[in-house]
């Protein structure tokens, strides 16, 4: 899978904005929006939340994980832990990828809020990073982690898997398997 | 005919339609485009830019351009030029002009179906009636074609010399002399109005569509047209008031502790900033040599003044040290006292406030970026002006559009290194006029030439750059010259263009006394000078004050000229 489009699947999560134009009910395939009225909150994807913001049509509203005190705790407990903690969206990183780059002047504290999210992706990446190390040392032959969301998979997903195999070629050929040719 | 109402009119006819917009050569009019460009985007219009730096390029543009659309918007040209006589479009094409080139074209102003101006109404007030222009001549016709078939005999035509017919002749030809007269009333002096970006801007506005880029692409373009000596000083006090509100309005979150803006949004603020060209990305003695109101007062071509520029400096308390290094060297202490030690001994030096202080917008983008407006202006000037000869216009254009987005750092840097030097090529080109006493006085006004194959010389084969080295040169001939009649004098410039075609540019730009006006005469002086000397002129530009021509036929064309002014 390539990150884009692991951004593209995030870009279904419905974020709330408050447009500046009235307009009825769109009747979509994956299903219906709005109906919008100027100044009153709506819920859409965020793909066309993002469309909308850049033709200056809406103002978006940050979600409700998104403020600097929730994501300093948030922080604080993925440090404390030893496992991956829950994270408040499955899409987190994406989510504020695209709301930082499109509608940095409506989200406060822009900057430290950008900051928070790095240090978090930072840590479980590393607690990732450790955790395969240990397992593969360990030589067990599965491992269960929880709530590690797609972005963070797919970052290993590729070197991890061919890793693996290689490893296990290596473990037959060492064993003496003649079914093994090479 | 005048547009009232911006968006029904304008705006939201093009909607779903493909438009094609022609845009000038200047920073006003990039800036114009650029907020025109951001609102299509915004809607989903289909648009053609095609930038065009001549009278024969607008033609040649729209001949290639114009298939299947009915929608032309003409930026900063075509104001001054009957456009549906020059263009011959079909009947459905529609033009939107907004030029802030006055006076407009009176053919323009009274074609209610195809030809639509989106300028303000109070500049417009010195329109002549619309009597007085066109008269419905059917009858008078009708009753000369009545006496004539009287005498089908005889074959030929006949007089009436009855009362009716000579009074109504009479009648006629007063008519007509008056309207001639009026016209050349009308059109004798050229000026300009407001900024095409500002007028972008207010649409933009009432569109509730702007943002902080769009005002600072205003704001730049307002810039453009005072740093060029297009307005009056008290026309851009008022437009930089009118602009502050909407900076004030967009840019109030920051100050309270809640609602902290990330850093990498545009900040915009007001700013009484020094009259010193470039002086953030230079050293603060270069851009104090190269500002015009400084170095006219304190006359830095001569010893002398080199001295007592010396003296104000030690004055301040700035070592020579520290000014002679990059201002972003400069000691910090040092750099915020700059302004106000500038502005407590500068009475000494018989500086005035308005030769220093120039009340402007900053913007900040980013920890790199603390630009002024006049920065961008210079920047963008030298790009779209660069003397690199293998770049087409085209070129330019596009490094001057990349350079107001402002998100390629390279291309601002490269602008204002071009911009100084352009800045210094200019200095120089006064220095060597006042040294060698080139500037000639011919009667009704000072004249010089640049010569030929100097090293700066390539910077003045461009308009901008020319108006600017001609605003400079009579401003400093006048702090030298010991003459008190010279304040009243305009200068006419000429340059080389291309030396091996023997063109040559010139210029005209009206005396220092009328500064309050800013009102052009030279555009007529010109056009008659040149149908009195039979000599091939070329008006191609959309300043009329600015000619090419053959560099042989330059001192018949000044010959006729002083008759025409004396």
């Amino acid at each position: 899978m390539d990150a884009s489009e692991i951004e593209f699947l995030a870009e279904k999560e419905h974020v709330r904005v408050i447009p500046n134009f009235s307009q009825d009910k769109i009747y979509l395939i994956s299903g219906d929006l709005g109906p919008f009225s100027a100044g009153l909150p709506v819920s859409i994807p965020l793909w066309l939340a993002v469309n909308l913001k850049q033709r200056q049509k809406c103002r978006i509203l940050p979600p409700d994980w998104m403020d600097i005190d929730g994501l300093k705790d948030k922080k604080q407990e993925e440090a404390d832990s030893r496992f991956f903690t829950d994270m408040p969206s499955p899409f987190y990183m994406e989510i504020t990828q695209l709301l930082l780059q499109c509608a940095t002047d409506d989200i406060p504290g822009a900057d430290e809020v950008r900051t928070l999210i790095k240090d978090i992706w930072d840590l479980r990446l590393a607690k990732l990073r450790s955790s395969i190390d240990v397992f593969i040392k360990s030589g067990a032959s599965h491992a269960k982690l929880n709530h590690l969301t797609l972005l963070e998979m797919n970052t290993v997903r590729q070197f991890l898997t061919k890793a693996l195999d290689h490893m296990h070629r290596l473990k037959l050929c060492v064993s003496g398997d003649p079914a093994v040719q090479q | 005919m005048l547009i009232k109402d911006f968006r029904r009119d304008f705006y939201d006819v093009l909607q779903h339609q493909r438009v094609l917009v022609l845009v000038a050569f200047d920073v006003d009019a990039l800036c114009a485009c650029k907020i025109l460009q951001y609102l299509f985007q915004c809607d989903q219009v289909l648009y053609t830019i095609v930038p065009v730096d001549g009278l024969q390029e607008l033609e040649h543009a729209f001949l290639e351009n114009a298939e299947g659309i009915r929608h032309v918007i003409l930026i900063n040209c075509g104001a001054a030029v009957d456009i549906v006589e020059m263009l011959q479009p079909e009947d459905h094409v529609r033009f939107y002009i907004c030029d802030s080139h006055r006076p407009v074209d009176v053919h323009n102003f009274y074609n209610a179906v195809q030809v639509k101006l989106l300028m303000r109404e109070d500049e417009l007030s010195s329109m002549p009636a619309y009597d007085d222009l066109f008269r419905d001549d059917g009858e008078d016709e009708s009753e000369e074609s009545d006496s004539e078939n009287d005498d089908p005999e005889t074959g030929y035509k006949r007089k009436r010399f009855d009362d009716e017919s000579i009074i109504r002749r009479q009648d006629r030809r007063r008519w007509n002399e008056s309207r001639v007269k009026t016209l050349f009333d009308y059109s004798k002096f050229t000026s300009y109005g407001t900024s095409a970006a500002l007028m972008m801007f207010e649409l933009a506005w009432k569109l509730s569509k702007d943002t902080n880029s769009l005002l600072w692409l205003a704001i730049v373009g307002v810039t453009d047209q005072f740093v060029h000596y297009r307005t009056p000083r008290d026309k851009y006090m008022e437009d930089i008031m009118s602009l502050q509100s909407h900076v004030s309005r967009h840019n109030q979150r920051g100050a309270d502790d809640e609602n902290i803006m990330s850093v990498n949004c545009l900040r915009v603020s007001f700013e009484e900033e020094l009259y010193l060209p470039l002086y953030r990305h230079w050293k603060l003695f270069d851009s104090i040599c190269h500002s015009m109101p400084i170095a006219c007062k304190l006359r830095l071509w001569s010893l002398k003044g080199q001295k007592r520029l010396h003296e104000f400096l030690a004055e301040m308390g700035l070592p020579l040290t520290q000014c002679k290094q990059q201002y972003s060297a400069m000691d910090t202490a040092m750099r915020s006292e700059v302004k106000v030690k500038i502005l407590e001994y500068m009475n000494k030096y018989g500086l005035e406030i308005q030769d220093v202080i120039i009340p402007s917008f900053t913007m900040q983008y980013g920890y790199k970026h603390l630009l002024c407006a006049t920065d961008f202006v210079y920047a963008a000037a030298a790009a779209l002006e660069s003397v690199d000869r293998l770049r087409l216009p085209t070129d330019n254009f596009l490094a001057a559009t990349e350079i107001l987005q402002r998100c390629v750092s390279r291309k601002i840097e490269a602008g204002l290194e071009s911009a100084k030097l352009q800045l210094r090529g200019v200095v120089n080109q006064v220095q060597s006029f006042l040294d060698m006493h080139q500037i000639i006085s011919a009667g009704p006004f000072l004249y010089v030439c640049v010569q030929e194959g100097t090293a700066d010389s390539r910077f003045f084969s461009h308009p901008q750059c020319l108006l600017r080295l001609a605003r400079y040169t009579l401003q400093a001939h006048c702090s030298v010259s010991r003459n008190k009649r010279v304040r009243s004098l305009p200068l006419v410039l000429g340059a080389p263009l291309s030396i091996e075609e023997g063109r040559s540019i010139m210029v005209g730009i009206p005396p220092l006394d009328t500064d309050d006006e800013r009102k052009n005469f030279f555009g007529k002086a010109f056009e008659q000078a040149a149908e009195s000397t039979n000599t091939v002129v070329r008006f191609n530009s959309f300043d009329s004050h600015i000619i090419e021509m053959k560099t042989e036929d330059r001192s018949k064309f000044f010959d006729a000229l002083i008759s025409i002014l004396q």
